[in-house]
């Protein structure tokens, strides 16, 4: 009874926190990450994705993390993704991946890529606790540090009391959308 | 493929008539002399288009460009400009636009994508790094852009694919009709989106994986990163990233520079329903930008009550505030976020379309024009249901909207007796919204940019919101009092011939008019520090080269526009601006004397005095002579 281990929660000391109203979906951090890491301006091999809905007018940033439980750990069938035993951030031990791109697909923020060119597993590493979208975010929309869990909701605010908004203009009026 | 840092070498060409897709070098010596954007598009359809062809026949061609900017880490740099003889004016055609297909393209593997011929089914163009189709768009056409552009990421299975698309009103060659991006980014003047119609082509779908290669990162991301934070550190950015545009209504009131109806007057008023102060907290949802900008000036409204209840939209920016709004007396936003709505889903210039139903009300107000003519609708001023309605039989070209989607000068010429003196146009090409009498650059701005009446090419804001400071380091002391007079034509072509050199390198760049242009922080010393950066081309560095580029840029638009008959007398306003005082406001009794500040304007440009064409000297010293066989 006792062998049936839950999957372990892990508190990470500092990690990437993603405020849905002050994102603006310019993606600076995309170009500042791929240029940090690959050397070019290359939005897709960034570490992070900005996925922006026009119709909505809505802009959502998708980060690593923060994950208490993380799947991409779990899943790893040769242990290659592994926790850092500090930071507690996941981490993928190139020399030990096989390529089999079960992380990618167990990533729920869906920034683990496969660089088809290079052949290798693309994954955030937090630029080892000085992450670089952070920096560079202009609207402070992506931050790094100590999680403030009881804020989450607010930063998702925007889009709840948005779709609540929407919701009930449409059973007046209608939004105007085909 | 690398010719220089910053491009990615080549040009991507699809022909309608066969079905085909080439794909070209980018000619190397294509670099030095012109840099990018405006400028290849400039060089390829003076050599490519003969004088003559009708705007939107067979042969004319769109270009789609970028810059070697587009799609790196500088502010705003994904931009994109399309390109092509003009359908509202018969002469040089441009319009640029936000948004991030620039970028998607230059990720796509291409600097350029170059569209020839006519297709005889609707289809959109369809770009996925280096696989590309012509898709059928049969079930597409009819489509709103908005609706179409969704349609084609479902289709892709993809949100990323970035969407140029035509709406009704470029299907039904509006000679206004824009093409859209992301819903509301518009490349709104000069009719591109009557050009994608007249070819059959509903859209330019572009997905790329690919990347921009810079010379130097290490060098271009320290100036880029600087950048950023000039931005974001600038009051006037911070207060833009607010606000966007809006914050003008309030200043332009005040200058007594605010369009009011049909350009009779500069002061509106019931401005304070469109200032920023009204609008944010009441209607604003949201704040966004476009690739790579850290200033963010877009702006999501949601209406929440009214008869326009439910709308969410971003924009209007200040020209639509003028343009639906103060223009034909209108007090309300409300009213004016509709119209830019049914303006981005039809596909439709916002400044041309208000500029033209002004034009009709004036003319019905005045007694010119009557309900025979309107098909029995009464027009007024400040009647919000009449513009709504206008805007959509506009974008179908039903009825009355027919004659006005031809734009006010050609609907002028059909409806005759004397309306043309309310056709406030340059050249074909509807003014926006700025006040030569109260502004005297903008005069000349209007009466010589390439496209027409242009408050994008050569607007000097300088001199119209007094930044001294700006001023003595741009143009030096001694030009001071002068020319930050809005009130004099001394020094006017000065500042006008300075600015359009700088706002040219921008737009071969590709960057944003904010930022260059207005809040003022980046000028030609950054160009030359971060094109050489970019590209490692050291010829960048100098500002005086910088100078020339524009200069032979500008020239080679006049050249193609001299192509197709303009001349001096074509450098004109409307009499409103140069015979009628302006009636009320701060500026009461000013009008503008063009003449001088024309003289001095050639002057600068080496074009001819009497003819305004530029001379053979200019033509050498511009290293154009090669014009000349291409006629």
């Amino acid at each position: 009874m006792s062998d049936i281990v839950s999957h372990e929660v892990v508190y990470l000391p500092s990690q990437l926190i993603v405020d849905f109203n002050k994102c603006t979906g310019c993606r600076i951090c995309e170009l500042a990450c791929s240029a940090k890491h690959e050397g070019k301006f290359q939005p897709s091999l960034a570490r992070l994705k900005i996925v922006r809905y026009d119709d909505i007018g809505l802009d959502i940033p998708n980060v690593c993390g923060p994950c208490e439980t993380a799947p991409c750990v779990d899943i790893c069938p040769v242990f290659a993704m592994r926790r850092d035993p500090i930071s507690k951030m996941t981490y993928l031990d190139e020399d030990k991946c096989i390529l089999c791109k079960s992380c990618v697909g167990a990533c729920v923020n869906g920034v683990i890529l496969l660089d088809t060119e290079r052949m290798k597993i693309i994954k955030c590493n937090h630029c080892d606790g000085n992450p670089e979208c952070a920096k560079v975010c202009p609207t402070g929309a992506i931050t790094y540090g100590p999680d403030s869990s009881s804020a989450t909701v607010d930063r998702h605010g925007k889009i709840v009391s948005y779709l609540k908004e929407i919701e009930r203009t449409d059973k007046v009026h209608g939004t105007g959308a085909e | 493929m690398i010719v220089a840092g910053g491009y990615t070498g080549k040009i991507l060409r699809v022909n309608l008539t066969d079905e085909k897709f080439k794909i070209e070098p980018l000619p190397k010596e294509w670099i030095k002399p012109y840099i990018g954007g405006d400028g290849f598009g400039a060089k390829l359809l003076f050599e490519e288009l003969s004088a003559g062809i009708d705007p939107l026949g067979e042969q004319n061609k769109l270009i789609i460009g970028t810059g070697p900017i587009t799609g790196t880490m500088w502010p705003m740099s994904g931009r994109t400009v399309l390109i092509s003889k003009a359908p509202l004016t018969g002469i040089w055609g441009e319009s640029h636009v936000g948004g991030f297909l620039g970028a998607e393209l230059k990720f796509a593997g291409y600097d350029m994508l170059v569209v020839e011929g006519k297709s005889e089914k609707p289809v959109y163009i369809d770009i996925h790094d280096s696989d590309f189709h012509l898709q059928d768009a049969k079930e597409k056409w009819g489509m709103s852009t908005d609706t179409v552009t969704t349609a084609i990421k479902k289709d892709k299975h993809d949100p990323d694919v970035q969407v140029a698309a035509i709406g009704p009103a470029g299907e039904n060659q509006v000679r206004y009709a824009s093409v859209m991006f992301n819903h509301a980014r518009a490349a709104g003047r000069t009719g591109m989106g009557a050009v994608l119609g007249s070819k059959n082509v509903k859209a330019v779908a572009v997905r790329g994986h690919g990347a921009v290669e810079v010379h130097d990162l290490d060098g271009f991301m320290e100036f880029a990163k600087a950048a950023h934070m000039r931005v974001r550190t600038n009051p006037i950015a911070k207060g833009m990233s607010k606000v966007g545009t809006w914050g003008l209504v309030a200043v332009k009131q005040e200058i007594g520079e605010f369009p009011t109806f049909n350009h009779q007057t500069g002061v509106f008023e019931g401005w304070e329903k469109l200032s920023a102060d009204h609008i944010r907290p009441k209607y604003t949802i949201g704040d966004r930008a476009c690739f790579g900008c850290s200033l963010g000036c877009k702006k999501v409204n949601y209406i929440k009550e009214g008869p326009h209840a439910g709308t969410l939209e971003e924009g209007p920016e200040y020209e639509g505030l003028m343009a639906f709004g103060s223009l034909i007396g209108i007090d309300d936003f409300a009213t004016t976020l509709k119209g830019n709505q049914i303006c981005n889903r039809y596909g439709m210039d916002i400044i041309s379309a208000g500029s033209t139903i002004a034009f009709a009300i004036e003319a019905f107000v005045k007694g010119v024009i009557t309900e025979e003519d309107t098909g029995g609708l009464k027009l007024e001023w400040g009647n919000r249901e009449i513009v709504i309605k206008l805007l959509e039989m506009i974008g179908k070209r039903e009825g009355f909207g027919d004659v006005l989607a031809e734009g006010s000068k050609r609907a002028a010429e059909k409806l005759g007796r004397g309306t043309e003196k309310f056709a406030i146009h340059v050249k074909g090409m509807e003014v926006s919204g700025q006040d030569g009498r109260t502004h005297r650059s903008i005069a000349l701005g209007h009466a010589t940019s390439a496209r027409g009446a242009d408050h994008l090419r050569s607007l000097v804001v300088v001199d119209q919101l007094g930044y001294e400071d700006v001023a003595i380091k741009r143009w030096g002391k001694d030009k001071l009092p002068e020319i930050i007079d809005p009130y004099t034509e001394k020094y006017k072509a000065n500042a006008v011939f300075e600015s359009e050199n700088a706002y040219c390198i921008r737009d071969t760049l590709i960057v944003c008019w904010y930022t260059v242009s207005w809040p003022p922080i980046f000028w030609m010393e950054d160009f030359a520090k971060i094109l050489p950066l970019a590209t490692g081309e050291n010829h960048f560095s100098k500002v005086e080269n910088l100078v020339e580029i524009a200069e032979r840029q500008v020239t080679l638009k006049r050249l193609f526009n001299a192509r197709e008959g303009i001349t001096k007398k074509d450098d004109t306003l409307p009499d409103r601006f140069l015979k009628d005082p302006m009636p009320d406001g701060p500026g009461k009794g000013q009008v503008v004397d063009l003449e001088p500040m024309l003289r001095d304007y050639y002057t600068l440009r080496g074009w001819d005095l009497e003819t305004g064409l530029p001379t053979e000297k200019t033509l050498k010293r511009l290293s154009l002579e090669w014009t000349k066989s291409h006629s």
